[in-house]
């Protein structure tokens, strides 16, 4: 609150005191009232009311300040109504039930959107499981009755449960920490289960895999380290050219446990490269036709961060990609057993 | 043979897992109905039993529990709900396994498969023979009159799959799927120069034209 400010508030009051001096002035010069008694009054009039108008400014400018502090010590901003003093004067007493009744249906508003978000997720979850049924019986039903035909459908059926399994995590993602189970997996059984869920898919298309020097233990959770798996199998197959081959490999260094996932696929840009695990982000090889949403590597990157693995992309056009996937040892895992 | 029984609610999943399991050679006990499970076990225990989480009367971890209090038979929990506190659970009272739906079926199998070795001694057939040509699982060679040449992993792979489909012609898809699932990544052309192969070393042990081939339709011996 700035003083000139102030004042430009005040100026109805100060022309009243004004005119009412001038007034008085003309009044009592016309009963023959002595001019000096006259500038006695008007000196002491200014005074008072100079000094009234100037305290007040001084209370209402540290009323404010106050104010205005708590609300940067706030957390919430929105819950300074519910912490400031009570005020006194009736101006602030009507602001401060104005905001109250802002801030309450404000706080409505956020608690129905809160419980219809929670109330869709649970719905998107329930739907997912129960589709799963039916998604598992067409894969018995093709699995029981083979030929070209139904190896086409299970091939498709694969990526459906891919996509399904995507939106379900995805739901989920922001709240890992209160669905995971730490366990001891060996990494090439995890490959090879994860190949064998992708059988049809990798078949379809030609692709040749390998599995080199993967029997490393890692400590994570087996069921997100399938799903981040089968998106990057899923990538190497939408992203592939003639002869695609995947190269699983893996190392031990400096205390961790290293996963290379290398391809000879459509490769990414090089300008495209730092932003690949952005939300919705598709660059280049999204332009080019390829079906991309932007989700995968987005959600790839988040449930990586979760489970403490580091995540690395390395690429150049035409010449394959290579994941890298960084496991922590996880030492204190084994002592606890 | 070995009997799975099955306890799942979804009538086309229990019927088509009925078809996959007695086709890979084991016998399949459906229970009648969901109110006499316990007594139906307990009357004919079956050598595996798939469980389903969700079920109409009673839960799948309720039947676990009673399960475990009279017998130690190895269960499997198949089922569509898959957060870890289902998984902890079907660990903690007493399940075996547990595998997410949509599954896949050579996993599955595989799992059956490696449980009931686990739990049951083995009864597989070590040794193979057809005709004259015998072939040697445990130490990977395949002998024809007194004369024996070693198979690669591929190899003996492809030949257990050919002996046990005998009479059958095998469709190179087939044998191409049952590779994978043995873990064995080999593409069509593999396929072939590994066949080229077990050729030129039958012709070692004196053996030849074993392996037809059918054109477009596959191998038969």
């Amino acid at each position: 609150m700035r003083y000139k400010e102030y004042l430009k508030d005040q100026l109805p009051a100060i022309v009243t005191h004004i005119l009412s001096m001038l007034f008085c002035v003309v009044f009592l010069s016309a009963i023959d009232m002595q001019a000096s008694i006259l500038l006695i009054l008007l000196v002491f009039w200014i005074l008072i009311a100079a000094s009234y108008i100037h305290i007040r400014f001084f209370l209402r400018k540290r009323y404010f300040a106050e104010l205005l502090l708590q609300l940067e010590r706030l957390d919430k901003k929105y819950l300074i109504s519910e912490v400031m003093e009570h005020p006194i004067l009736t101006e602030d007493k009507i602001y401060y039930h104005l905001l109250k009744a802002a801030n309450k249906s404000m706080m409505e508003q956020v608690s129905e959107s809160k419980r219809e978000r929670k109330e869709y997720k649970e719905y998107i979850e329930q739907w997912i499981h129960d589709v799963k049924t039916p998604i598992s019986a067409m894969k018995l039903i093709c699995e029981n009755n083979k030929s070209d035909t139904t190896r086409k459908l299970m091939a498709e059926m694969e990526k459906v449960s891919h996509y399904t399994d995507q939106a379900l995590y995805y739901a989920r993602s922001e709240n890992v920490e209160k669905d995971y189970l730490i366990k001891e997996v060996l990494l090439s059984e995890m490959i090879h289960a994860t190949v064998a869920e992708n059988k049809q898919m990798l078949l379809q298309n030609h692709v040749s895999v390998e599995v080199k020097n993967c029997d490393y233990t890692v400590y994570t959770d087996e069921k997100w380290i399938g799903f981040i798996l089968n998106q990057l199998i899923a990538n190497t197959v939408k992203y592939s050219e003639k002869e695609p081959q995947i190269i699983f490999e893996a190392d031990s260094k400096q205390g961790q446990i290293l996963l290379m996932l290398r391809d000879n696929g459509i490769g990414i840009l090089e300008s495209d490269l730092p932003r690949i695990f952005e939300k919705g982000f598709t660059g280049e090889n999204g332009r080019i036709g390829k079906s991309s949403t932007g989700i995968g590597l987005f959600l790839c990157k988040r449930l990586c961060e979760k489970l403490g693995i580091g995540i690395a992309v390395k690429s150049k056009p035409g010449q394959g990609t290579t994941v890298e996937l960084y496991f922590p040892k996880g030492d204190f895992v084994k002592v606890q057993e | 043979m070995h009997q799975i029984m099955v306890i799942e609610d979804d009538p086309v999943i229990q019927e088509e897992l009925s078809v996959l399991l007695k086709s890979n050679g084991y016998e399949v006990i459906l229970p009648k109905g969901f109110f006499n499970i316990i007594s139906e076990i307990q009357k004919s225990p079956p050598h595996l039993i798939l469980l389903d989480i969700n079920l109409p009367v009673q839960d799948g971890f309720k039947i676990c529990s009673e399960i475990r209090t009279f017998s130690n038979v190895p269960i499997i929990f198949v089922t569509s709900r898959n957060t870890d506190m289902d998984e902890l659970n079907s660990i903690m009272l007493g399940g075996d396994d547990f595998i997410t739906k949509p599954y896949n079926t050579s996993i599955l199998l595989a799992r059956i498969a490696s449980l009931l070795k686990r739990t049951y001694a083995s009864e597989h057939a070590e040794v193979m023979t057809f005709g004259e040509v015998t072939l040697h699982l445990g130490n990977s060679k395949i002998e024809h009159q007194g004369n024996s040449v070693e198979l690669t992993k591929n190899e003996l792979k492809i030949m257990a799959f050919l002996f046990r489909n005998a009479g059958k012609i095998v469709p190179r898809a087939d044998l191409v799927e049952y590779l994978w699932d043995s873990q064995l990544y080999v593409d069509d052309n593999a396929l072939s120069v590994n066949i080229t192969r077990i050729r030129e070393k039958l012709k070692q042990i004196g053996v030849t034209d074993f392996i037809q081939t059918k054109h477009r339709q596959g191998y038969l011996i």
